[in-house]
């Protein structure tokens, strides 16, 4: 028995290896610490199992369309994933959970998670976000503002690899970055447009972690846009062609898939937890590993789901809940279904080559009170792409030879627009857990609570007028907006169910990641976020994670025990 | 029978619930009880697709076997709603055919094929917003779903993308501003 038990002793475990997963692996294994991550879905061996990666549009059967069956067994899923890609999201049908009101829970279930099919989008905070909660009094403060945060921002985009253009804008912070992708000429032509028309406002290149150059041991982007496929060339950052690597090369690394955890194990005496207990997800069976530091990862709804059920005596409501902030002020970013427009000119530019980035129109409502904004507080960023018709979107007549002319040649220029904001903490936006319902590891299966308050209904109007706005103000034509908008979750930035804070009784985590009632358990997926501001919050997730690390293994040497 | 009036059955003007009356197996609403019969309907696929999509200096629809892809579609993909419209439209335009001309849609001249698929045309009315709300509600006509189908099948098969389209799997490098020349081929893929 005691031989088992240290066989399943390490320094350290991290439960999951997604984006935030993976950078607790690399930075603890680099540091010395024997690491177990542990991961709940299978494993995907970095570009051998990037199955579809080169795969032509007629090697799939039903091209990109799944099947009935497909459709059948991800009715949550399928708005975000194809045929080329689904095989890195989960089956809903396997993994069920119950939407109280209508919220998508977008899940890749695999060693890598989701930053293998991750939108890429890489955008600092500033203390702009840092302070808001603090200023306007919705949530509670973040422990932390961007100086605590700017050297790890540095230090992570200089290993993951941001394309982005020196802006020195103070609400959004440059970075260290790579060449920006470029704009072609209908987002120059509209990011002209703009800078001409308004004064509090511009467009920028997005900031998107594909490589515009090589890195060590990484190639650098080939244009395919076919990302979310998996990149057989490391042009972009995932989990796989990166950290887990590093990690593994450490010597520290053991990575065992298939692991579901099921709860956090804590000891009476010590006051401390001391491992996880997990479930083999083939097998079933039970297995317990141990560690000195534990580093839940993930992802928000999934890390709040162990805490509550980890029930001790000490925690009858969840580990590290005497704040019963634990699962509650779920966020996701609002999005509004999007709005696009054709222009006539430049009929003579096209281009070569498939951009994975985007166009970026930094936030410009209430950063100070020349932007104030009467209808909602804090604000939204605009991501946009602009593009030639081709035979996917373009308006064809007739059929024979005429309609083979229309396919051939290429339409009309095109520009899409996209809003992506703020969403306010709310107590009542939660998760809990249904234990009346169990899934197929016996766990009790996650309600979604969540509902858009005024503020981000408000703001999501707004995008859309604006975004309508500014192309009609730059000459595009059949200006308009899908009117409907996908439901929360469909950003998949799930954040804020066991947040950051100063006061123990209001919060979860400190400013350091640590639990404030379970010291050696951090939390630094999405669940530590005190707010969401509107940059997409990956890069955000990477930055703290690595910081808490620094600060987890100082501790770890100074205590050897 | 009136060739115009023989092709005002086609148009969907038979709506939900009716019964045909040559006693055609007609199917309507959401019932999938004529799923697994459409590869059956290859040839005459084949003969539409090729008329949507002739061959001229690149490949026809035809050749790119966008039959076999409509098909597979229609089998696995599609709702049982759009299975019927698009079956149950095959039957109409194959009675068409033989009431108007005598012959079967394979057997009819380029000239009658092209008259047939016209009226379909000029009355599928895609834009309206009649016949938008009317997809919403019994899913995409035949020949919506036919042009739809054809033009996706042509444009991602093989001679599709690589022959009549412009077709760069992997790039290798993005050039965001470049100046179209004369042919210049729109690219196949986004």
């Amino acid at each position: 028995m005691k031989n088992q038990t240290e066989k399943n002793t390490f320094d350290a475990i991290v439960v999951g290896s997604g984006i935030s997963g993976g950078w607790a692996a690399k930075e603890l294994t680099e540091g010395g610490l024997k690491t177990l991550v542990l991961e709940r879905g299978r494993n995907v061996e970095h570009i051998v199992d990037y199955t579809t990666a080169f795969k032509n549009p007629w090697d799939f059967k039903h091209r990109t369309h799944l099947t009935n069956e497909e459709l059948d067994e991800r009715p949550v899923q399928s708005s975000h994933c194809n045929a080329a890609d689904m095989h890195f999201y989960v089956k809903d049908s396997e993994h069920p959970y119950v939407q109280v009101n209508p919220f998508k829970w977008i899940r890749g279930y695999q060693v890598g998670g989701r930053s293998l099919t991750w939108g890429r989008q890489s955008y600092r905070f500033s203390d702009l976000d840092f302070e808001a909660n603090k200023k306007d009094g919705h949530g509670v403060d973040w422990p932390i503002r961007y100086n605590d945060l700017k050297e790890w921002y540095d230090y992570v985009e200089d290993y993951v690899g941001i394309s982005g253009s020196l802006e020195s804008l103070p609400h959004l912070p440059d970075g260290v970055f790579l060449p920006p992708i470029p704009m072609n000429a209908i987002e120059k032509y509209l990011k002209e447009s703009v800078s001409k028309q308004y004064s509090d406002r511009l467009i920028i290149n997005g900031r998107v972690a594909n490589l515009t150059e090589r890195k060590k041991g990484r190639g650098q982007c080939m244009y395919c846009n076919l990302c979310s496929r998996g990149c057989p060339f490391s042009g972009y950052f995932s989990s796989n062609s990166s950290t887990l690597l590093d990690a593994y090369n450490s010597g520290n690394l053991t990575l065992r898939e298939n692991s579901v955890v099921k709860e956090v194990i804590y000891d009476e005496t010590k006051k401390e937890a001391v491992g996880v207990k997990i479930i083999d997800a083939i097998t079933k069976e039970e297995i317990s590993y141990y560690a000195k530091i534990i580093f839940l990862n993930a992802s928000a709804i999934a890390t709040a789901a162990i805490l509550l059920n980890s029930v001790s005596e000490s925690f009858p409501n969840g580990l590290g809940n005497s704040s019963q902030q634990v699962g509650h002020n779920l966020m996701d970013h609002v999005v509004n279904e999007g709005t696009y427009g054709t222009f006539d000119g430049l009929q003579d530019k096209y281009y070569e080559g498939r951009s994975p980035g985007t166009i970026f129109i930094p936030r410009f409502q209430n950063l100070n009170n020349e932007t104030k904004n009467t209808d909602f507080v804090r604000g939204y960023g605009i991501q946009g792409k602009g593009e030639r018709e081709n035979w996917e979107t373009k308006a064809t007549t007739g059929f024979g030879a005429s309609l083979k002319a229309q396919l051939q040649t290429p339409g009309e220029w095109k520009i899409s627009l996209g809003g992506r904001g703020e969403v306010l903490p709310n107590y009542e936006n939660k998760i809990s857990l249904d234990y009346q319902n169990r899934d197929s590891w016996g766990l009790p299966i996650v309600k979604v609570h969540f509902e858009y308050g005024s503020n981000e209904l408000a703001m999501m109007e707004h995008m859309t007028k604006t975004s309508e706005e500014m192309l009609v103000k730059a000459g595009f034509k059949n200006v308009g907006s899908y009117r409907n908008s996908p439901p929360p979750g469909s950003a998949v930035h799930e954040m804020g169910t066991a947040r950051m804070g100063h006061d123990p009784k209001t919060s979860v985590l400190n400013k350091h990641n640590q639990m404030h009632d379970v010291k050696n358990v951090f939390i630094t997926d999405g669940s530590c976020m005190t707010s969401s501001a509107s940059q997409n919050p990956s890069l955000t997730y990477m930055a703290i994670t690595a910081r808490a690390c620094k600060f987890a293994i100082d501790q770890f040497h100074s205590n050897p025990s | 029978m009136n060739r115009r009036k023989a092709l005002g059955s086609i148009l969907g003007l038979t709506g939900i619930g009716i019964v045909s009356y040559v006693g055609l197996k007609y199917v309507s609403g959401n019932s999938a009880s004529n799923k697994g019969q459409l590869p059956k309907y290859l040839n005459l696929i084949a003969e539409l697709v090729d008329v949507i999509i002739p061959p001229t200096e690149t490949p026809g629809a035809k050749e790119a076997k966008v039959q076999d892809y409509i098909v597979d579609f229609m089998e696995s993909c599609a709702s049982n709603k759009e299975y019927n419209n698009f079956f149950n439209g095959l039957n109409d335009l194959q009675e068409t055919c033989l009431n108007t001309y005598d012959a079967s849609f394979e057997n009819c001249t380029m000239e009658q094929k092209m008259v047939l698929l016209e009226d379909l045309d000029n009355n599928s009315g895609s834009n309206s917003l009649f016949s938008k709300i009317n997809n919403k509600l019994r899913g995409r006509s035949f020949f919506n779903l036919l042009k739809t189908l054809t033009i996706e099948g042509y444009c991602t098969s093989e001679l599709g993308t690589t022959v009549h389209l412009n077709y760069a799997p992997v790039p290798g490098k993005y050039e965001a501003i470049t100046t179209i020349n004369t042919n210049q081929k729109a690219w196949a893929t986004r």
